[in-house]
């Protein structure tokens, strides 16, 4: 199967160069041949362990990390705010 | 022997008959850690201070007669993915190069409450994603018994640093094998544990439905004692399983008497090495010696198991590591014009190849048109896989084969085939697919003198069979330890 590799970048949020592109296609096509191994299959599946059904918890207002610590990782910061570039017009 | 050779049981025994002090225990490592850490490369961040001023605390609490843990005072080194309060978190990844996280992984507060001395974040595959250590950001970690070898992946600092005895324990994390390859390829034990029994709470998720936290040593009652330590259910982990836990280390009672040992015929083929197979063959006849029985069982679809494997979990990791945007955290690249470039070239920037194509591969098998040939199927083979398993369950306990189709590969000799790489972890995948339990255990060598791990699988929640298959293994074998060239 043909990949279109820059398609599939660009929905990922990836760059690939132009150097790198052949590289990565080959290497992608040789690993979807290798998926593409599995059979065609009846029946559903369920997301879900029956035995281990996930617990959401309640959606309840606790003590949690204060907005300094949660911001202390972040690259750009301004008055206890992520800065990320222009959004609207 | 020096301290840093010795199991964290027989440590714990000296420090309660006053043999030894936390203090001289922690220096003991990071001597080690000084001496050796060079040619091996097991850790992204060396926590000197804090790994002291905890022994001191443990000592403090020695004085006073205070209670201690079996773990109180032992260093142990922890996968560089796992959060750890105010220590750097990078999961080897220029991604997040400077990230420290404001809070611990659950499992990192159970080392902190049982008085773990946390000496290390250990060096990975850039967000666990490979077989060998070699897609680490940072530095390419070398296998304690053969430096020109790779450690096996993705938890290869954790595996490297317990067989080099810069850590006693280490935790790790394991996806399709990245706990068990590794221990198998430095010669240290590492378990798999069941999906949902230890808290994923401060793991950065790799693929959310296989990813599971375990712990690595020298010695099954070393392993079964970290496990005690860090599983049980997690209100902050909403896929832990609620169940009670017993101590896995106090019921070990290596033995394998009247247990019936299931061997499949699938993981004996053409593609795993004969002196594998023959180190693995050796190991069952003693157990058969010991009391056990063995069971030819089948596990059909193993074969299909890689592709399933692949396309889950990449899928997992294309929507799970969508949150490295450059915004909240880690890394960020310069000269952007708007939102979508400041993405693409963090992105691209910050993350490396393998980790790329898996992303890639992931956002390909679910994108329209894709998902039913591949994402549906696999999910339909993954259900196919466990109902095997239990299948092979129903006559026998546990179930025994290679850990890995070959010992540890030379540095660079398949960096350039991703499918050759791949191969490597063709034996463990299954167990994750299905959300079992596995343990690696050392079982001799190969020619070039490489170890080779053997791997038990059991049902959901039977880590104490496992553990006293295990034990009784070790028992026969006369023990593991340190690689010999790391030896005090």
């Amino acid at each position: 199967m043909q990949i279109d590799i820059q398609h599939i970048a660009k929905l990922s949020r990836l760059f690939i160069e132009e150097e790198k592109v052949e590289k990565f296609q080959k290497e992608m096509q040789s690993i979807v041949a290798m998926c593409e191994k599995l059979p065609p299959m009846d029946g559903e599946y369920t997301a879900v362990d029956p035995s281990n059904p996930m617990r959401l918890r309640q959606d309840l207002v606790k003590p949690s990390l204060n907005r300094e610590q949660l911001l202390q990782n972040a690259p750009q910061t301004q008055a206890g705010c992520v800065v990320v570039p222009k959004v609207v017009e | 022997m020096e301290l840093f050779e010795l199991t964290a049981a027989s440590l714990s025994q000296k420090l309660r008959k006053k043999e030894c002090s936390a203090v001289e225990i922690t220096r003991s490592v990071l001597g080690q850690i000084t001496k050796k850490e060079e040619q091996i490369g097991s850790f992204v961040t060396v926590c000197e201070e804090q790994a002291l001023e905890k022994a001191q605390q443990v000592d403090k609490k020695l004085a006073t007669g205070e209670p201690l843990s079996p773990l109180a005072g032992i260093p142990i080194g922890v996968k560089d993915n796992i959060c750890t309060k105010d220590v750097l978190t990078t999961c080897a990844s220029k991604m997040l190069h400077n990230f420290v996280p404001p809070y611990n992984a659950t499992v990192v507060e159970k080392l902190h409450m049982a008085d773990a001395v946390l000496i290390g974040k250990c060096n990975m595959d850039e967000f666990a994603m490979g077989s060998s250590c070699e897609n680490s950001y940072f530095k390419k970690t070398k296998n304690p018994w053969n430096p020109d070898c790779v450690p096996g992946g993705s938890s290869g600092g954790s595996a490297a640093c317990v067989s080099a005895g810069e850590a006693v324990l280490a935790l790790g994390s394991d996806t399709g094998g990245s706990i068990r390859l590794p221990a198998a390829y430095c010669g240290v034990v590492g378990l798999k544990p069941t999906y949902g029994s230890v808290s994923r709470y401060g793991l950065v998720a790799f693929a959310s439905s296989l990813d599971q936290i375990g712990p690595l040593g020298r010695s099954v009652e070393d392993v079964a004692n970290l496990y005690s330590i860090i599983c049980g259910c997690d209100p902050m982990d909403a896929t832990s399983a609620s169940r009670e836990y017993g101590d896995f280390a106090k019921e070990l009672d290596r033995s394998v008497k009247g247990m019936r040992i299931g061997i499949p015929e699938e993981y004996f083929g053409d593609g795993v090495e004969p002196q594998v197979k023959q180190a693995v063959m050796v190991a069952v006849d003693l157990l058969v010696k010991e009391g056990a029985q063995t069971v030819p069982v089948s596990l059909p679809s193993t074969d299909y198991a890689l592709s399933a494997y692949y396309i889950i979990s990449s899928a997992e990791a294309s929507s799970n590591l969508a949150r490295f945007d450059g915004v909240k955290y880690g890394y960020r690249a310069e000269g952007y014009q708007n939102l979508m470039e400041l993405y693409e070239k963090t992105r691209s920037e910050g993350f490396g190849d393998e980790v790329k194509r898996r992303i890639m591969l992931g956002t390909f098998v679910l994108s329209s048109g894709f998902y039913d040939a591949y994402y549906k199927r696999a999910k339909q083979m993954q259900q196919k896989i466990a109902q095997e398993y239990d299948e092979a369950f129903s006559r026998c306990d546990i179930i025994v084969t290679p850990t890995s189709p070959s010992p540890a590969f030379k540095i660079g000799e398949r960096t350039n085939d991703p499918l050759k790489m791949y191969a490597a972890d063709i034996c463990t995948v299954t167990v994750n697919i299905a959300g079992l339990p596995a343990i690696s255990v050392p079982c001799g060598a190969a020619q070039d003198k490489m170890p080779i791990g053997l791997q038990m699988i059991g049902p959901k929640f039977s880590e104490q069979t496992l553990f006293n298959a295990a034990g009784c293994f070790e028992n026969l074998c006369g023990g593991f330890g340190v690689a010999p060239a790391m030896k005090g």
